[in-house]
Protein backbone atom coordinates (compact mmCIF):
# COMPACT_ATOMS: atom_id res chain seq x y z
CA UNK A 1 0.00 0.00 0.00
CA UNK A 2 1.23 2.90 -0.94
CA UNK A 3 0.56 6.03 0.61
CA UNK A 4 0.66 9.71 -0.26
CA UNK A 5 -1.69 12.13 1.91
CA UNK A 6 -0.16 12.01 5.73
CA UNK A 7 -1.85 14.17 8.12
CA UNK A 8 -0.65 17.37 9.23
CA UNK A 9 2.56 17.61 11.69
CA UNK A 10 0.62 19.10 14.23
CA UNK A 11 -1.90 16.31 14.20
CA UNK A 12 0.54 13.85 14.68
CA UNK A 13 1.89 15.72 17.37
CA UNK A 14 -1.16 15.97 19.02
CA UNK A 15 -2.04 12.48 18.47
CA UNK A 16 1.27 12.00 20.77
CA UNK A 17 0.76 14.80 23.05
CA UNK A 18 -3.06 12.86 23.28
CA UNK A 19 -4.70 16.46 23.75
CA UNK A 20 -6.77 15.42 20.09
CA UNK A 21 -10.57 15.22 20.77
CA UNK A 22 -12.07 11.74 20.44
CA UNK A 23 -13.10 11.99 17.08
CA UNK A 24 -9.89 13.43 16.15
CA UNK A 25 -8.02 11.10 17.66
CA UNK A 26 -10.39 8.18 15.94
CA UNK A 27 -9.23 9.52 12.46
CA UNK A 28 -6.13 9.85 12.98
CA UNK A 29 -5.45 5.98 14.38
CA UNK A 30 -7.51 4.86 11.30
CA UNK A 31 -3.96 6.45 9.36
CA UNK A 32 -1.49 5.60 11.22
CA UNK A 33 -2.69 1.93 11.36
CA UNK A 34 -1.94 2.06 7.45
CA UNK A 35 0.91 4.35 7.85
CA UNK A 36 4.49 3.62 9.32
CA UNK A 37 5.85 6.45 8.04
CA UNK A 38 3.48 8.48 10.59
CA UNK A 39 3.92 5.67 13.39
CA UNK A 40 7.16 6.51 13.31
CA UNK A 41 6.46 10.31 13.62
CA UNK A 42 3.99 9.49 16.23
CA UNK A 43 7.04 7.27 18.00
CA UNK A 44 9.80 9.89 17.53
CA UNK A 45 7.07 12.73 19.34
CA UNK A 46 6.35 10.08 22.12
CA UNK A 47 10.15 10.49 22.50
CA UNK A 48 10.10 14.11 23.00
CA UNK A 49 7.15 14.10 25.60
CA UNK A 50 9.14 11.25 27.48
CA UNK A 51 12.00 13.77 27.39
CA UNK A 52 10.15 16.70 28.00
CA UNK A 53 8.20 14.68 31.36
CA UNK A 54 11.57 13.62 32.38
CA UNK A 55 12.80 17.36 32.81
CA UNK A 56 9.66 18.80 34.54
CA UNK A 57 9.34 20.44 38.01
CA UNK A 58 8.53 18.15 40.36
CA UNK A 59 5.38 18.59 42.45
CA UNK A 60 5.69 16.59 45.89
CA UNK A 61 3.60 13.90 46.38
CA UNK A 62 0.83 13.80 49.68
CA UNK A 63 2.69 11.98 52.18
CA UNK A 64 1.05 8.43 52.14
CA UNK A 65 1.34 8.32 48.69
CA UNK A 66 4.46 5.60 47.93
CA UNK A 67 2.87 3.66 50.85
CA UNK A 68 -0.55 2.96 49.62
CA UNK A 69 0.92 2.07 46.03
CA UNK A 70 3.01 -0.15 47.57
CA UNK A 71 0.52 -1.93 49.70
CA UNK A 72 -1.23 -2.57 46.38
CA UNK A 73 1.37 -3.87 44.63
CA UNK A 74 0.90 -7.46 43.76
CA UNK A 75 3.77 -9.75 43.23
CA UNK A 76 2.52 -11.86 40.82
CA UNK A 77 4.22 -12.06 37.38
CA UNK A 78 3.94 -8.96 35.07
CA UNK A 79 1.61 -8.32 32.30
CA UNK A 80 2.64 -9.69 29.45
CA UNK A 81 -0.27 -8.97 27.56
CA UNK A 82 -3.17 -6.62 27.19
CA UNK A 83 -6.52 -8.29 25.36
CA UNK A 84 -8.77 -5.72 23.36
CA UNK A 85 -12.14 -6.08 23.58
CA UNK A 86 -14.26 -5.97 20.62
CA UNK A 87 -17.78 -5.63 21.49
CA UNK A 88 -18.93 -4.40 18.59
CA UNK A 89 -17.39 -6.78 16.33
CA UNK A 90 -20.48 -6.86 13.96
CA UNK A 91 -19.20 -3.46 12.04
CA UNK A 92 -16.24 -5.95 10.97
CA UNK A 93 -18.05 -6.53 7.66
CA UNK A 94 -16.17 -2.78 6.72
CA UNK A 95 -13.16 -3.57 4.47
CA UNK A 96 -10.28 -1.79 6.16
CA UNK A 97 -11.89 -0.79 9.40
CA UNK A 98 -8.83 -0.74 12.17
CA UNK A 99 -10.37 -3.30 15.24
CA UNK A 100 -9.67 -0.40 17.70
CA UNK A 101 -12.96 1.51 15.91
CA UNK A 102 -15.51 -2.00 16.77
CA UNK A 103 -14.53 -0.54 20.77
CA UNK A 104 -17.58 1.89 19.49
CA UNK A 105 -21.18 0.75 18.64
CA UNK A 106 -21.67 1.82 14.96
CA UNK A 107 -25.43 2.58 13.67
CA UNK A 108 -26.07 0.72 10.62
CA UNK A 109 -25.85 2.10 6.87
CA UNK A 110 -27.98 4.60 6.14
CA UNK A 111 -29.17 5.81 2.76
CA UNK A 112 -28.63 9.02 2.25
CA UNK A 113 -28.31 9.89 -1.37
CA UNK A 114 -28.12 8.17 -4.64
CA UNK A 115 -25.18 5.28 -4.46
CA UNK A 116 -24.52 6.93 -0.61
CA UNK A 117 -24.27 5.28 2.31
CA UNK A 118 -23.77 6.31 5.60
CA UNK A 119 -22.99 4.53 9.23
CA UNK A 120 -22.41 6.76 11.86
CA UNK A 121 -19.91 5.75 14.88
CA UNK A 122 -21.27 6.44 18.24
CA UNK A 123 -18.89 8.03 20.58
CA UNK A 124 -19.00 7.54 24.52
CA UNK A 125 -18.33 11.16 25.33
CA UNK A 126 -19.76 14.45 23.97
CA UNK A 127 -16.99 15.49 21.21
CA UNK A 128 -17.08 18.16 19.24
CA UNK A 129 -15.90 15.69 16.19
CA UNK A 130 -18.61 13.77 14.77
CA UNK A 131 -17.57 10.05 13.33
CA UNK A 132 -18.85 7.94 10.41
CA UNK A 133 -18.30 5.72 7.71
CA UNK A 134 -19.78 7.16 4.46
CA UNK A 135 -19.70 4.36 1.08
CA UNK A 136 -19.81 5.58 -2.01
CA UNK A 137 -20.49 3.47 -4.91
CA UNK A 138 -18.43 3.99 -7.91
CA UNK A 139 -19.06 7.24 -10.02
CA UNK A 140 -20.28 8.89 -7.65
CA UNK A 141 -19.74 12.66 -7.81
CA UNK A 142 -19.93 14.19 -4.50
CA UNK A 143 -21.61 17.31 -4.07
CA UNK A 144 -19.17 20.68 -3.72
CA UNK A 145 -19.31 21.74 -0.33
CA UNK A 146 -17.43 23.72 2.33
CA UNK A 147 -17.07 23.79 6.07
CA UNK A 148 -17.21 25.90 9.18
CA UNK A 149 -14.80 23.57 11.00
CA UNK A 150 -12.43 20.91 9.42
CA UNK A 151 -12.77 17.83 8.12
CA UNK A 152 -10.45 14.69 8.02
CA UNK A 153 -11.39 11.63 5.70
CA UNK A 154 -9.07 8.52 5.85
CA UNK A 155 -9.65 6.13 3.10
CA UNK A 156 -9.96 2.31 3.83
CA UNK A 157 -11.55 1.22 0.56
CA UNK A 158 -11.67 2.13 -2.33
CA UNK A 159 -10.35 5.84 -3.77
CA UNK A 160 -11.83 9.22 -4.68
CA UNK A 161 -9.88 12.14 -6.48
CA UNK A 162 -10.33 16.11 -5.98
CA UNK A 163 -8.13 19.06 -6.92
CA UNK A 164 -5.67 17.94 -4.16
CA UNK A 165 -5.23 14.65 -5.51
CA UNK A 166 -6.11 11.26 -5.95
CA UNK A 167 -6.66 8.75 -2.80
CA UNK A 168 -6.45 5.64 -2.20
CA UNK A 169 -6.24 3.11 0.91
CA UNK A 170 -4.59 4.83 4.01
CA UNK A 171 -4.50 7.96 2.50
CA UNK A 172 -5.41 11.10 4.59
CA UNK A 173 -7.12 14.18 3.25
CA UNK A 174 -7.11 17.10 5.91
CA UNK A 175 -9.80 20.06 5.07
CA UNK A 176 -10.02 22.79 6.85
CA UNK A 177 -12.74 24.58 5.63
CA UNK A 178 -10.83 27.13 3.05
CA UNK A 179 -11.11 24.72 0.30
CA UNK A 180 -14.36 23.33 -1.50
CA UNK A 181 -13.94 19.69 -2.54
CA UNK A 182 -15.92 18.09 -5.49
CA UNK A 183 -15.10 14.72 -5.54
CA UNK A 184 -15.46 11.80 -7.71
CA UNK A 185 -15.14 8.23 -6.79
CA UNK A 186 -12.60 6.45 -8.97
CA UNK A 187 -12.29 3.15 -7.82
CA UNK A 188 -14.35 0.43 -9.44
CA UNK A 189 -15.03 -0.85 -6.43
CA UNK A 190 -17.32 0.94 -3.46
CA UNK A 191 -15.38 3.65 -1.94
CA UNK A 192 -15.07 3.87 2.16
CA UNK A 193 -14.45 6.24 3.91
CA UNK A 194 -14.00 6.94 7.87
CA UNK A 195 -14.90 10.47 8.54
CA UNK A 196 -14.22 13.19 11.05
CA UNK A 197 -15.91 16.25 10.89
CA UNK A 198 -16.05 19.38 13.31
CA UNK A 199 -18.12 22.50 12.29
CA UNK A 200 -21.09 22.75 10.45
CA UNK A 201 -20.99 21.54 6.49
CA UNK A 202 -22.39 24.27 4.11
CA UNK A 203 -23.81 22.11 1.57
CA UNK A 204 -25.27 23.48 -2.26
CA UNK A 205 -27.54 22.08 -4.15
CA UNK A 206 -30.59 19.44 -3.58
CA UNK A 207 -28.71 16.40 -2.05
CA UNK A 208 -26.98 18.49 -0.12
CA UNK A 209 -29.89 19.59 1.76
CA UNK A 210 -31.34 16.08 1.93
CA UNK A 211 -27.81 15.23 3.60
CA UNK A 212 -27.72 18.17 6.04
CA UNK A 213 -29.95 17.34 8.71
CA UNK A 214 -28.59 13.22 8.43
CA UNK A 215 -24.89 14.22 8.67
CA UNK A 216 -25.91 16.00 11.97
CA UNK A 217 -25.86 13.47 14.48
CA UNK B 1 16.63 24.01 31.10
CA UNK B 2 16.95 21.41 29.43
CA UNK B 3 20.52 22.26 28.63
CA UNK B 4 21.25 22.58 32.20
CA UNK B 5 20.20 19.77 33.20
CA UNK B 6 21.10 17.54 29.86
CA UNK B 7 24.25 15.75 31.45
CA UNK B 8 22.15 14.13 34.45
CA UNK B 9 19.09 13.50 31.83
CA UNK B 10 21.38 11.13 30.00
CA UNK B 11 22.96 9.29 32.70
CA UNK B 12 19.81 8.67 34.04
CA UNK B 13 18.32 7.60 30.51
CA UNK B 14 20.91 5.10 30.66
CA UNK B 15 19.52 3.72 33.91
CA UNK B 16 15.73 3.86 33.67
CA UNK B 17 15.66 1.06 31.74
CA UNK B 18 17.63 -1.27 33.57
CA UNK B 19 15.71 0.15 36.75
CA UNK B 20 12.52 -1.16 34.41
CA UNK B 21 13.84 -4.49 33.62
CA UNK B 22 14.35 -5.23 37.03
CA UNK B 23 11.17 -4.68 38.11
CA UNK B 24 9.71 -6.80 35.46
CA UNK B 25 12.03 -9.70 35.79
CA UNK B 26 12.65 -9.76 39.51
CA UNK B 27 9.51 -7.76 40.66
CA UNK B 28 11.99 -5.20 42.60
CA UNK B 29 10.80 -2.81 45.02
CA UNK B 30 13.99 -1.15 45.36
CA UNK B 31 14.31 -0.35 41.40
CA UNK B 32 10.56 -0.08 41.85
CA UNK B 33 11.04 3.02 44.55
CA UNK B 34 13.79 4.38 42.67
CA UNK B 35 11.30 5.00 39.78
CA UNK B 36 8.47 6.21 41.88
CA UNK B 37 10.63 8.90 43.48
CA UNK B 38 11.86 10.28 40.52
CA UNK B 39 8.40 10.12 38.04
CA UNK B 40 5.73 10.33 40.57
CA UNK B 41 6.35 13.61 41.21
CA UNK B 42 6.43 14.59 37.55
CA UNK B 43 3.68 13.01 36.27
CA UNK B 44 1.86 14.48 39.38
CA UNK B 45 3.52 18.14 37.64
CA UNK B 46 1.72 16.54 34.10
CA UNK B 47 -1.50 15.98 35.32
CA UNK B 48 -1.71 19.57 37.43
CA UNK B 49 -0.99 21.17 33.97
CA UNK B 50 -3.57 19.16 32.51
CA UNK B 51 -5.69 20.46 35.06
CA UNK B 52 -6.17 17.88 37.12
CA UNK B 53 -6.89 18.61 40.96
CA UNK B 54 -4.45 18.45 43.70
CA UNK B 55 -5.81 15.15 44.67
CA UNK B 56 -6.68 13.66 41.25
CA UNK B 57 -3.43 14.01 40.02
CA UNK B 58 -2.00 12.31 43.18
CA UNK B 59 -4.31 9.51 42.64
CA UNK B 60 -3.55 9.48 38.73
CA UNK B 61 0.70 9.66 39.54
CA UNK B 62 -0.02 6.64 41.75
CA UNK B 63 -2.11 5.32 39.07
CA UNK B 64 0.52 5.18 36.48
CA UNK B 65 3.38 4.06 38.89
CA UNK B 66 0.89 1.56 39.60
CA UNK B 67 0.92 0.42 35.61
CA UNK B 68 4.55 0.75 35.48
CA UNK B 69 4.71 -1.93 37.93
CA UNK B 70 2.36 -4.19 36.71
CA UNK B 71 3.32 -3.65 32.82
CA UNK B 72 6.63 -3.75 33.57
CA UNK B 73 7.15 -6.94 31.31
CA UNK B 74 5.71 -5.03 28.04
CA UNK B 75 8.41 -2.25 28.08
CA UNK B 76 11.02 -3.58 25.26
CA UNK B 77 13.84 -0.98 25.81
CA UNK B 78 15.16 -1.63 21.96
CA UNK B 79 11.87 0.00 20.51
CA UNK B 80 10.89 2.44 22.93
CA UNK B 81 12.61 5.17 25.23
CA UNK B 82 11.90 4.56 28.75
CA UNK B 83 10.91 8.09 29.35
CA UNK B 84 8.98 7.71 26.26
CA UNK B 85 7.38 4.48 27.59
CA UNK B 86 6.41 6.19 31.05
CA UNK B 87 4.83 9.20 29.28
CA UNK B 88 2.52 7.24 27.18
CA UNK B 89 1.18 5.41 30.52
CA UNK B 90 0.79 8.68 31.70
CA UNK B 91 -0.83 10.49 28.85
CA UNK B 92 -3.21 7.21 28.14
CA UNK B 93 -4.69 7.59 32.19
CA UNK B 94 -5.17 11.44 31.97
CA UNK B 95 -7.24 10.56 28.98
CA UNK B 96 -8.89 8.28 30.07
CA UNK B 97 -9.36 10.36 33.52
CA UNK B 98 -10.72 13.04 31.21
CA UNK B 99 -13.21 10.59 29.37
CA UNK B 100 -14.41 9.25 32.30
CA UNK B 101 -15.53 13.10 33.71
CA UNK B 102 -17.42 13.78 30.20
CA UNK B 103 -19.06 10.69 30.62
CA UNK B 104 -22.92 10.65 30.74
CA UNK B 105 -23.22 6.36 30.45
CA UNK B 106 -21.43 4.40 33.20
CA UNK B 107 -21.54 1.19 30.10
CA UNK B 108 -19.11 2.90 27.56
CA UNK B 109 -15.59 1.86 29.17
CA UNK B 110 -13.51 1.70 26.58
CA UNK B 111 -9.49 0.42 26.33
CA UNK B 112 -7.43 3.13 25.20
CA UNK B 113 -4.29 1.31 25.12
CA UNK B 114 -5.29 -0.28 21.86
CA UNK B 115 -6.20 3.20 20.21
CA UNK B 116 -2.24 3.42 20.66
CA UNK B 117 -1.02 0.34 20.01
CA UNK B 118 -1.90 0.44 16.52
CA UNK B 119 -0.10 -2.04 15.39
CA UNK B 120 1.85 -5.00 16.72
CA UNK B 121 4.25 -5.41 13.95
CA UNK B 122 7.95 -4.45 14.09
CA UNK B 123 7.86 -0.78 15.48
CA UNK B 124 8.72 1.73 12.82
CA UNK B 125 12.58 2.20 12.98
CA UNK B 126 14.14 -1.60 14.48
CA UNK B 127 17.44 0.09 13.26
CA UNK B 128 17.69 2.94 15.01
CA UNK B 129 18.14 2.23 19.00
CA UNK B 130 15.71 3.83 21.35
CA UNK B 131 19.29 4.95 23.20
CA UNK B 132 19.77 6.55 20.10
CA UNK B 133 16.94 8.23 19.37
CA UNK B 134 16.81 9.58 23.02
CA UNK B 135 19.54 10.98 22.71
CA UNK B 136 18.77 12.43 19.27
CA UNK B 137 15.54 13.92 20.57
CA UNK B 138 17.48 15.48 24.03
CA UNK B 139 19.58 17.89 21.27
CA UNK B 140 16.81 18.51 18.95
CA UNK B 141 15.04 20.23 22.15
CA UNK B 142 18.15 21.80 23.77
CA UNK B 143 18.55 23.44 19.71
CA UNK B 144 15.48 24.70 19.83
CA UNK B 145 15.28 28.27 20.95
CA UNK B 146 13.83 29.51 24.25
CA UNK B 147 10.86 30.57 22.73
CA UNK B 148 10.36 27.58 19.99
CA UNK B 149 10.74 25.08 23.53
CA UNK B 150 7.34 27.03 25.75
CA UNK B 151 4.85 26.20 22.58
CA UNK B 152 6.33 22.95 22.96
CA UNK B 153 5.95 22.59 26.12
CA UNK B 154 2.93 23.88 26.11
CA UNK B 155 0.64 22.34 23.88
CA UNK B 156 2.11 18.64 25.39
CA UNK B 157 1.69 19.97 28.74
CA UNK B 158 -1.27 22.23 28.92
CA UNK B 159 -3.50 21.15 26.52
CA UNK B 160 -4.40 24.83 25.16
CA UNK B 161 -5.86 25.98 22.88
CA UNK B 162 -3.43 27.97 20.31
CA UNK B 163 -5.46 30.86 21.53
CA UNK B 164 -5.42 30.54 24.93
CA UNK B 165 -1.40 30.05 24.29
CA UNK B 166 -1.10 33.07 22.67
CA UNK B 167 -2.56 34.90 25.57
CA UNK B 168 -0.33 33.24 28.07
CA UNK B 169 2.62 34.51 25.82
CA UNK B 170 0.99 37.37 25.39
CA UNK B 171 1.63 37.41 21.67
CA UNK B 172 -0.95 37.09 18.38
CA UNK B 173 -2.64 34.00 17.41
CA UNK B 174 -1.06 33.50 14.28
CA UNK B 175 2.52 33.38 15.47
CA UNK B 176 1.48 31.20 17.96
CA UNK B 177 0.70 28.50 15.17
CA UNK B 178 3.66 29.67 12.91
CA UNK B 179 6.23 28.99 15.99
CA UNK B 180 4.47 25.79 16.53
CA UNK B 181 4.31 24.30 13.51
CA UNK B 182 7.86 25.48 12.75
CA UNK B 183 9.04 23.97 16.42
CA UNK B 184 7.65 20.83 14.94
CA UNK B 185 9.10 20.72 11.70
CA UNK B 186 12.20 21.38 13.19
CA UNK B 187 12.16 18.30 15.83
CA UNK B 188 11.20 16.04 13.23
CA UNK B 189 14.08 17.86 10.98
CA UNK B 190 16.17 16.91 14.07
CA UNK B 191 14.63 13.59 14.60
CA UNK B 192 16.35 12.61 10.94
CA UNK B 193 14.05 9.75 8.76
CA UNK B 194 12.22 7.72 11.55
CA UNK B 195 10.41 5.65 8.71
Amino acid sequence: MTIHHHPPEELLSGFAAGVLDLGQHIAVATHLVACRHCRGTVQAFEHVGGTLLAGLPPTEMSMQAFAMVEARLSDGPSLSTTKPSLPNAHIADVAGLPPFVMNYPAGSWKWIAPKMHLRGIQLPEPSETRVFLLKSRPGTKMIEHSHTGFEMTCVLSGSFAHAGGHFGPGDFDFGDGTVDHEIVVDSAEDCICLIAMQGALKLNGVIGRLLQPLIRM
Amino acid sequence: MLNETANSAASDAARWPSLIEAVAARRDREAFATLFEYFAPRIKTFMRRAGASEQSADELAQEALLAVWSKAKLFDPASVGATAWIFTIARNLRIDALRREKRTRTDSAVEIDPEFHVDDGPQPDASLASSQLESRVRSALAALSEDQLRVVELSFFEEKAHAEIAQALRIPLGTVKSRLRLAMNRLRGMLGDLS
